[in-house]
């Protein structure tokens, strides 16, 4: 299945970094106020400390979904 | 002289009725909390993650629309330990999207004896081959029967790789794009 345009932060989030960096304090309402990093991740069958160490600022975000929105516009006829 | 009660129970080969004071059982079948469907959980991946995930850690119990019967299973850090000891049936799958090309996108199912080394049991895979410059979807699915012996040390985990670190798994926490099932088909 295709999801089609970028319309939430965690398109822009999976983008930003691999693996399961970012969680959420509550899945059932994913805004920026709820994104937390992931402590741990799984890398080659081992549990380690999440090498993103810092939280992308709601700015970062916003322009990360912006610039993905604009290129899927651009591939799209937008 | 007319009887008022017949012993039943010394009457038939098969299974005695419940109303008859039996339970309704032939041999080789167990009663309830042990039997088939005892435990019935479901997980799903609860947020989309890209590139590999070596176990896959973040998990939530399907809650819409479904509640586990039973226990259910227990979750830390990607790894899941059983309620009871039992043989049990378990179902997973993903589903994903890719702009580009990605020689493997692999499910993997891994089980451990003994609370440490883990040995994959169970392995699922799909190729992505760019056709346009949109997204391509893809797929894996497996199913695996494992016998748990040992609540402490009986544990699985899910692990996935890909030859593209761009490849995005789905996860969602309404809707289960990626997750797995889990039953109890009976005793150990």
């Amino acid at each position: 299945m295709i999801r089609g345009r970028p319309s939430h932060i965690e398109d822009a989030l999976c983008r930003m970094y691999g693996n399961q960096w970012f969680m959420w304090t509550d899945s059932k309402n994913k805004i920026y106020a709820n994104l937390r990093l992931s402590p741990k991740v799984g890398v080659n069958e081992k549990i380690v400390d999440n090498p993103v160490t810092e939280l992308p600022t709601e700015t970062a975000v916003n322009a990360k979904l912006k610039e993905m929105q604009d290129a899927w516009d651009a591939a799209n006829g937008g | 002289m007319a009887l008022s009660k017949i012993d039943v129970a010394n009457m038939l080969t098969g299974a005695t009725p419940v109303a008859n004071g039996g339970t309704a059982l032939t041999s080789g079948f167990v009663n309830g909390v042990s039997g088939l469907g005892a435990e019935v959980d479901s997980w799903r991946i609860s947020s989309d993650f890209t590139n590999a995930a070596s176990p896959i850690t973040t998990w939530e119990r399907v809650d819409t629309s479904f509640d586990k019967i039973g226990t259910g299973l227990t979750h830390s850090s990607g790894i899941f330990t059983f309620p009871s000891t039992g043989k049990y049936f378990i179902s997973g799958w993903l589903v994903g999207d890719l702009s580009g090309s990605s020689r493997y996108n692999q499910f993997v199912l891994q089980h451990t004896p003994d609370n440490s080394t883990y040995t994959t049991r169970a392995i699922s895979d799909s190729l992505v081959i760019q056709v346009s410059s949109a997204e391509g979807s893809w797929n894996c699915a497996l199913n695996y029967f494992v016998d748990i012996e040992s609540t402490t040390n009986d544990k699985i985990r899910f692990l996935f790789s890909t030859a593209n670190s761009s490849t995005r798994v789905f996860g969602n926490t309404n809707t289960s794009y990626s997750g797995f099932t889990c039953i109890k088909l009976g005793a150990t």
